[in-house]
């Protein structure tokens, strides 16, 4: 997949690969069916999740499922926003053909093109609104449907361990070695 | 889950006291009270949570404000930062605080500061400041001395002495938490300026304590319930032993509206909706109001009668006035190697050095600084609210930032003494209402100009410590108006004036014989940004005054 990003290929915006990636976005649960997302809006969604949360040489939002997340939470507990979602991805995606003549959808773009247009897009509370998605899916507890494997939570060095015991870090172990604290 | 052997009283025959509310003061109360031989029914208008329904679900706790009670949507609760203003539901909680049994003791980050000497007199000592209602207490900190030592052995502190506190009886029941790599460079930051670190008290047992388990360093403290107890909330540490009387009960969710006056002008039941939401009442010889300084001053504005045109216990006018939250001022440092500052409570050392008012500095005010991880604590908060304000909030570099700096962050937060105020205040909204109908809570709040300039103070101490500890990065936020806070202080102040206070030295109405009001709305100042100690201090005082009148018959 990473080899693949910004290649001259994907930069054609050739329909082929734009289905293919449609599959992709599906291919982790194949027998899964979006729930409350069409799978239009859940291809744009995720691809600009992608973006926010970029597949590098650890898992991105793709791979942890955001999208799962997303499409869980607008039955549920998103559910008040999901209308605000659907409008404001329209609005969206109404810019993308003056800005790209040819393409009609964010997901139809190449990953460099879509950082293009998230630039232009990035102060927008729709943008606001689905980077917390993207986070809160990536780094929320894996029963919302994203965090798979707990992707999120092993990029910052965490592994759902619920209890600790000093030394914690660098500094306080060193502190321990040192002289005693004379309060 | 309320306990299903807990004693009943009937609804129709006056108990000796109802409580509203059980959180840092009513849970004390409902404790002391009790064990004194009262009868005691306690009102809370949020579920009765163990240890076991707490969690590390963050979307739960920070986003759907699972604790409080839901948000904004639910409570309706509005805002303006000025009085010709109409208010409006803003999306975050402007007054937060936790609706269940323990109230706000439940998911604070447990920081027990005492006040020192000057919060109860530095207005006779700095003199007046126009346009404010800066006064002294009616009490001074030898008067309070007893009762917070009381605190730190009934409740649980664990902590060790510091050069700047006010003197104590009785040494602390436990040692400090073990110090953390914030604690550390703060303190090494500290050293370097000529500024003093000292242990951080806190609510957080570090040995096993009165039958409850220490703390085990899960780092879930700020805005999270502990789910082994180790945190000295009152439902940890007051309400099993409540219960135990056989003399208390604990009526969970049920949302208080209004307190009725019989034709003496005082109190004679409580109203309130119970857990289906019917309306009825609980007769009562004498009421305490334990609501928190949002609630307990909404409660009284909604109780006015022919008797008590403008609220009850509100001949002042003082009721809902003088609001004060506590200023902030904070800043990030990222340092080389992993401080892993997520493990363990938020804050172990503290630094005191301009805790007192300094005419030097140009403008009134005092504050504390701590360190802390606040934002790398818990990773949804860190990504979202965490990283560099000038730095990239999406793609690659961002990705790899968070993985970065999660570890090696930490904060600096200073908190400060907020001013009285008249346009500070709590009213109720004439527009909205909440989920069981009471008008909303209207916030109208600006801080004063000397509050945000102490912010400033603070803020650019933050930023001399991280340099001193030798950050890598560091970046300060902006200081700005408040729009919401989490200490409410000050809505029914106590004094000895009943022209311009609320209620009297020992909590007890000026205007209604059978009305205690004891929370963080008795403050007269707001100290230095750590309030709940002297919540809980107050309320062992006023319970030990109050059973006393009631043996007395004088209630």
């Amino acid at each position: 997949m990473a080899a693949l990003v910004g290649s001259p290929l994907l930069r054609a915006r050739l329909p082929g690969l734009v289905a293919l990636s449609a599959s992709a976005c599906t291919a982790r649960d194949k027998a899964a069916q979006f729930e409350v997302l069409t799978a239009p809006e859940a291809r744009e969604l995720e691809a600009i999740a992608a973006r926010i949360l970029p597949t590098t040489d650890t898992p991105g939002a793709r791979e942890a499922g955001v999208i799962w997340f997303m499409d869980m939470s607008f039955g549920s507990i998103m559910k008040d926003n999901l209308e605000f979602a659907r409008s404001a991805l329209a609005d969206f995606q109404s810019g993308i053909p003056a800005a790209f003549p040819g393409a009609t959808l964010f997901s139809d773009l190449d990953e460099d093109d879509q950082d293009r247009y998230l630039k232009t897009q990035d102060q927008t509370g729709f943008f606001g609104f689905v980077r917390f998605l993207t986070l809160a899916g990536f780094f929320g507890m894996s029963s919302y449907g994203g965090n798979r494997g707990n992707v999120g939570w092993k990029l910052l060095g965490l592994d759902g361990q619920h209890a600790w015991q000093p030394p914690f870090g660098y500094y306080d172990a060193e502190y321990q070695k040192g002289e005693p604290h004379d309060a | 889950m309320t306990p299903e052997n807990q004693v009943r009283f009937d609804k129709n025959t006056a108990v000796d006291f109802v409580i509203v509310g059980s959180g840092s003061a009513g849970g004390i109360l409902a404790k002391e009270l009790s064990t004194a031989g009262f009868d005691v029914v306690v009102l809370e208008q949020g579920p009765f949570r163990t240890a076991a329904d707490f969690t590390h679900d963050e979307i739960a706790v920070t986003f759907l404000h699972e604790l409080l009670g839901g948000g904004p949507e639910v409570h309706k609760h509005t805002f303006r930062d000025d009085e010709s203003k109409v208010a409006e539901v803003p999306q975050r909680p402007v007054v937060e605080y936790v609706q269940g049994v323990g109230g706000s003791s439940v998911h604070f980050t447990a920081n027990f500061w005492r006040f020192h000497d000057v919060d109860f007199k530095e207005r006779s000592l700095l003199g007046p400041i126009t346009g404010t209602n800066f006064a002294d207490w009616p009490i001074d900190y030898a008067e309070l001395e007893p009762y917070y030592t009381k605190v730190d052995w009934d409740i649980g502190v664990s902590g060790a002495p510091g050069p700047f506190d006010p003197p104590r009886s009785k040494p602390y029941p436990m040692p400090p938490i073990p110090v953390k790599s914030s604690g550390v460079l703060l303190e090494k930051g500290a050293k370097k300026l000529g500024l003093h670190a000292q242990p951080a008290p806190l609510a957080i047992l570090s040995q096993p304590f009165n039958g409850r388990a220490p703390c085990i360093n899960c780092g879930y403290c700020m805005g999270y319930g502990c789910e082994v107890g180790a945190k000295s909330s009152t439902l940890a540490a007051m309400i099993p032993q409540a219960l135990a009387t056989g003399r208390c009960e604990i009526r969970a969710e049920c949302a208080v509206f209004r307190l009725e006056t019989g034709a003496d002008g005082t109190i004679s039941e409580v109203l309130y909706y119970d857990p289906e939401g019917k309306e009825t009442s609980q007769k009562a010889r004498a009421v305490v109001l334990a609501a928190n300084g949002a609630e307990t001053p909404r409660l009284l504005l909604s109780s006015a009668s022919a008797k008590h045109p403008d609220g009850l216990a509100n001949s002042s006018g003082f009721v809902g006035r003088n609001l004060m939250f506590n200023g902030h001022a904070l800043a990030n440092g990222v340092f080389e190697h992993q401080l892993n500052d997520y493990k363990g409570v938020q804050v172990t050392r503290i630094i005191h050095d301009f805790y007192e008012s300094d005419p030097a500095r140009g403008f009134y005010g005092g504050g504390g600084i701590d360190a802390r991880p606040l934002f790398c604590a818990t990773p949804i908060l860190f990504a979202l609210a965490g990283t560099p304000m000038d730095g990239p909030g999406w793609g690659a570099e961002y990705k790899d930032m968070l993985a970065h700096n999660f570890s090696r962050q930490m904060s600096i937060l200073g908190s400060t003494t907020s001013l009285a105020l008249d346009s500070n205040n709590i009213t109720l909204d004439p527009t909205h209402k909440d989920q069981w109908g009471r008008p909303s809570i209207r916030l109208t709040y600006r801080d004063h100009p000397d509050d945000l300039a102490m912010c400033g103070f603070l803020r650019d101490k933050a930023m001399e410590i991280f340099d001193a500890a030798g950050a890598t990065t560091s970046w300060a936020y902006p200081v700005g108006p408040s729009n919401g806070g989490a200490h409410l202080l000050g809505t029914c102040r106590m004094g000895d004036d009943p022209a311009t206070s609320v209620v009297d030295r020992y909590h007890r109405s000026h205007d209604v014989s059978n009305l205690f009001i004891c929370d963080g709305s008795s403050f007269v100042t707001s100290g230095r940004g750590q309030p709940t100690m002297t919540i809980m201090a107050l309320a062992f005082r006023a319970a030990e005054h109050i059973a006393r009148a009631a043996r007395a018959n004088e209630v």
